[in-house]
């Protein structure tokens, strides 16, 4: 083995040390302590959770006592946000805005493993359409017109790029998808008379009350969520993992995997064109940088995998996270610093955690539930 | 009646011929053997069959039907399952999502649909694997991974299945037990296609026998006939005739 | 009109010994260890700023070198940042192609914010061969950069065939990428040779970073168009195969530069990607490439 060789081997050595190290220091200590607060919280609740499981337990998956107990304080902190939280509220509305993208992704993308690259154009197309009709034809279209025609477009965009696509294995789809985001953003700029090239357009905000804006963001995103969980626990959801797992069995099976690819880009395109409209108002404007940009495909990518991809809630909490960390933890580092230690911790879960921080406190909690499942 | 009829089969992968012109039939009900040393093709004529290779000419007819052109969910979904030589269970679900997964109708609506428990369970009990119903298949022992592929398959309710070596990997009594159930299979009117090496327990459970060599038809006819023919012989069964006479 | 179409031809021939290169260097990292390393572009980045820092007497003010130690140079760092890259990152993940995937992407992202973070946005010009040759008889002009391109491309490519069909070493590397199987059963060493591979790769876009920004300017968004252009030609010519990168890097250089030149350049842009689409729906295995199958 050369010297070379040799560092290179010892440098993984080091990191596969360190890693070990930390989860059995860390671990063992922790595990200590939450164990002695979390047991019997976990007692206290489990009535509660044995009451959710029975009703919605079918539809929406079973959950321990303190999984429940998250779910409550993480919804009830999203509702009563602007109780609490008004100097964030403009965060936690982005926040909510991207939750809708990195959901819609993963509904596709997480769950049945084509991994596309391309959503951002998908966002982006909502966000057009929304601005071409508010520039060229009405600027006071009301929303009722806005977002179904940008769904429209944007489900219609997503099949137009998943027909040809889907026949392709893997990277090959993968790197389609990158292109078509390329693609995209040129042709934003080439079709600069349509559509403002990079100044890009100006959308009126649906209300100047951040309050209602972000009411109106939480909700759509939490309807977003609801209904893809409970697509995601489906059969459609079983068969799209599957599908990840082994395409070959799928067809073996009887199922057409073509056709549950191509609804798994439907049932993404719709988050999509929601989440881009929204956007489009929030952000009063649409503009390549903003919506396009390749970038933004790979933000949404990174919230899904640090929150836990193929788990729709997940994904939800990665984007709070990383809109949250992107926009007011890290924002005294200032502009590249805090991309920078944006990026290291993607992958840094990447490498470590792959299936996400999220999920893995999931787990964490229904550990301490014991043995009940 | 005959179900399955492979008629002028070829298959050729750049310059090399597969399946070469290949022609038999499966009747209703019956066991056909599919025999031959290895390399010889059967496992490319079984992918050929399910569509998983396009074939290079001929033509696969299931009961009446041409379904050479066919995707393979639509061939399953006619009633013409395979159980590959490979296991591929899919290790985050369990053997009883597995079997599952296979009973879902072929509809992106379908949000609770599939077999109920007690189909399941009798699909699994029908390979004795029952009781596994709630483990991962990455825990079972290699005998039970088998029969869960076989469960599956099951599981789409054929009416023709092909089966790729189900005898690989089992000891004696394994061997002697899955024949039991082929033959029960028969009994619920399922006609079945098996490809072994095992010639003890592939020649007492089969009622006909079509042999490869070289993509080829060498021959086809009684099993005991099979035996004693001199080409079969020379071809591969050498040294393993004695061990089934 | 004449020297239109003679500026394409010697244009397009010109830039497409450095298209080849940037694709050979892609294409010899996947067909080693299916790895379609997307930070390839970033690569190309490093090898621009390394040289105009080593360079340019205003960035790094203490190290000002002659062109002549600065490129050879650029071309070892940028080596050793991708070897770096593969055995601290890559080889950790590198089972998982999915995750490789997405952690080169973002390794590519943030190189971005680092080289905007160090050199701020705007774009650099820097100048490798100064001087412009006039060809009176066909009605073009060429840049002795462009030249120096052409030369160090092939120069490059010649190197590397005969690295990879005579050196032991090299013709590892051409066994791992035919069967990885059958070189580790003939004593192959197996992550020693992928690690090589990243690094001579590396070495390879260093040189090509050098000549794009030169030829254009180094800015921090550059690495898109190369990776784009890499994706486009490997899967044109036929992932793995180096032969087939250079034929395509010929077709994908002549088509850019003919469409740039007589449609305008925002149509080029979009020209290469729709071919890139094309050929992936049509043939995807390419030229000369087998087609995608996992070992």
């Amino acid at each position: 083995m050369s010297d070379r060789e040799q560092t290179g081997r010892g440098i993984g050595r080091l990191v596969g040390r360190a890693e070990s190290v930390l989860r059995d220091t860390l671990l063992a200590q922790g595990a200590g302590v939450v164990g002695a607060v979390g047991r019997p919280a976990e007692r206290l609740l489990w009535p509660v959770a044995e009451r959710y499981n029975r009703r919605l337990g079918e539809r929406f998956g079973e959950v321990t006592g303190l999984q429940l107990l998250l779910l409550v304080v993480a919804f009830g902190g999203l509702v009563t946000a602007p109780l609490w939280g008004q100097d964030y509220l403009r965060p936690l509305t982005l926040g909510a805005v991207w939750a809708v993208f990195a959901m819609g992704w993963d509904i596709q993308s997480g769950y049945t493993g084509y991994i596309s690259f391309g959503h951002s154009a998908l966002s982006g197309a909502a966000g057009y359409t929304t601005g071409l009709l508010v520039l060229h034809l009405n600027p006071g279209l009301s929303l009722f017109v806005t977002v179904p025609l940008s769904i429209l477009v944007t489900t219609v965009l997503g099949l137009a790029i998943a027909v040809p696509s889907l026949r392709l294995r893997g990277p090959y789809f993968s790197l389609v998808t990158f292109v078509t985001v390329l693609l995209f953003y040129r042709l934003t700029k080439a079709l600069s008379e349509w559509t403002n090239g990079l100044r890009g357009i100006r959308v009126d905000v649906f209300t100047y009350d951040l309050t209602l804006q972000y009411y109106m963001v939480v909700v759509s995103m939490l309807a977003v969520a609801a209904t893809l969980t409970y697509v995601g626990r489906s059969d459609v959801g079983t068969v799209l993992v599957a599908i990840r797992e082994n395409e070959d069995a799928v067809s073996a099976a009887g199922l057409d995997p073509t056709k549950f690819k191509l609804w798994s880009f439907v049932l993404s395109a719709v988050p999509m064109g929601i989440g881009g409209v929204l956007l489009a108002h929030v952000n009063a404007g649409v503009d390549p940088q903003t919506f396009v940009i390749v970038d933004n495909s790979i933000q949404m990518i990174a919230m899904a995998v640090i929150g836990g991809m193929s788990s729709i809630l997940g994904p939800l909490g990665g984007a709070f996270l990383f809109v949250g960390l992107r926009d007011v933890f890290l924002v005294g580092l200032g502009e590249e610093l805090r991309w920078l230690a944006l990026w290291l911790l993607v992958l840094l879960v990447l490498v470590f955690a792959r299936d996400g921080l999220f999920r893995l406190l999931w787990r964490a909690l229904g550990a301490l539930g014991g043995d009940r499942r | 009646m005959t179900l399955l009829s492979v008629e002028d089969l070829t298959k050729q992968f750049g310059g090399l011929v597969a399946v070469d012109d290949l022609s038999f039939g499966v009747e209703s009900g019956e066991i056909l053997g599919l025999i031959g040393p290895n390399g010889s093709g059967k496992t490319t004529v079984f992918n050929c069959i399910m569509s998983i290779y396009q074939v290079t000419g001929g033509t696969v007819r299931f009961d009446g039907t041409d379904i050479t052109d066919d995707k393979t969910h639509e061939i399953v979904n006619r009633g013409l399952s395979r159980v590959s030589q490979e296991s591929n269970p899919i290790g985050s679900m369990t053997v009883r999502e597995n079997i599952e997964l296979f009973t879902f109708p072929n509809s992106i609506r379908s949000l609770d649909g599939g077999a109920s428990d007690e189909a399941i369970a009798s699909y699994a009990a029908q390979v004795d694997i029952e009781d596994a119903l709630d483990d991962d298949p990455g825990s079972l022992p290699h005998a039970d991974v088998r029969r869960l592929e076989i469960a599956k398959a099951l599981a789409t309710e054929p009416d023709l299945l092909l089966l790729d070596e189900p005898f690989a990997g089992l000891n004696q009594t394994e061997v002697r037990r899955l024949s039991e159930q082929f033959e029960s299979f028969r009994e619920q009117g399922i006609t079945m296609v098996v490809v072994d090496h095992n010639m003890r327990g592939l020649m007492d459970l089969v009622d006909r026998v079509v042999v490869l060599h070289n993509g080829q038809k060498l021959a086809s006819g009684d099993p005991a006939d099979i035996v004693g023919d001199e080409r079969v012989q020379d071809a591969y069964l050498a040294g393993e005739v004695s061990a089934v006479q | 009109m004449l020297g239109d179409i003679a500026s394409v031809i010697v244009d397009g021939a010109l830039i497409s010994a450095v298209y080849a290169l940037i694709a050979i260097g892609f294409t010899m990292v996947f067909g080693v260890g299916g790895v379609l390393n997307l930070a390839h572009g970033a690569l190309i980045m490093a090898g621009a700023y390394t040289y105009l820092s080593l360079v340019s007497d205003s960035i790094l003010a203490s190290v000002t070198l002659h062109p002549i130690v600065a490129f050879p140079l650029t071309i070892v760092i940028v080596g050793l940042i991708s070897y770096g890259l593969y055995v601290v990152l890559v080889r950790t993940i590198e089972e998982n192609v999915v995750i490789t995937f997405l952690a080169t992407i973002v390794v590519a992202i943030a190189f971005t914010e680092l080289v905007t973070l160090v050199f701020h946005a705007q774009p650099y010009q820097y100048s490798v061969v100064p001087g412009v040759l006039q060809v009176q008889a066909l009605g073009t002009r060429i840049l002795y950069v462009e030249l120096a391109a052409f030369v160090a491309s092939w120069g490059a490519m010649g190197l590397l065939w005969y690295y990879v069909t005579k050196t032991d070493s090299g013709r590892s590397i051409r066994a791992t990428s035919m069967s990885e199987r059958g070189a580790m059963l003939t004593g192959v060493d197996v992550s020693g040779v992928r690690a090589r591979t990243w690094l001579v790769a590396g070495g390879l876009a260093g040189i090509a970073g050098v000549f794009l920004g030169g030829i254009g300017a180094a800015e921090p968004t550059m690495w898109l168009e190369p990776l784009a252009l890499a994706f486009i030609i490997v899967v044109v010519g036929g992932i793995g195969s180096i032969k087939g990168s250079v034929a395509a890097a010929y077709i994908v250089g002549y088509l850019q530069t003919a469409t740039g030149q007589f449609l305008g350049q925002s149509v080029r842009g979009i020209m290469s990607l729709v071919v890139l689409v094309v050929v992936l729906l049509v043939l995807p295995q390419g030229l000369y490439g087998t087609e995608f199958v996992h070992e």
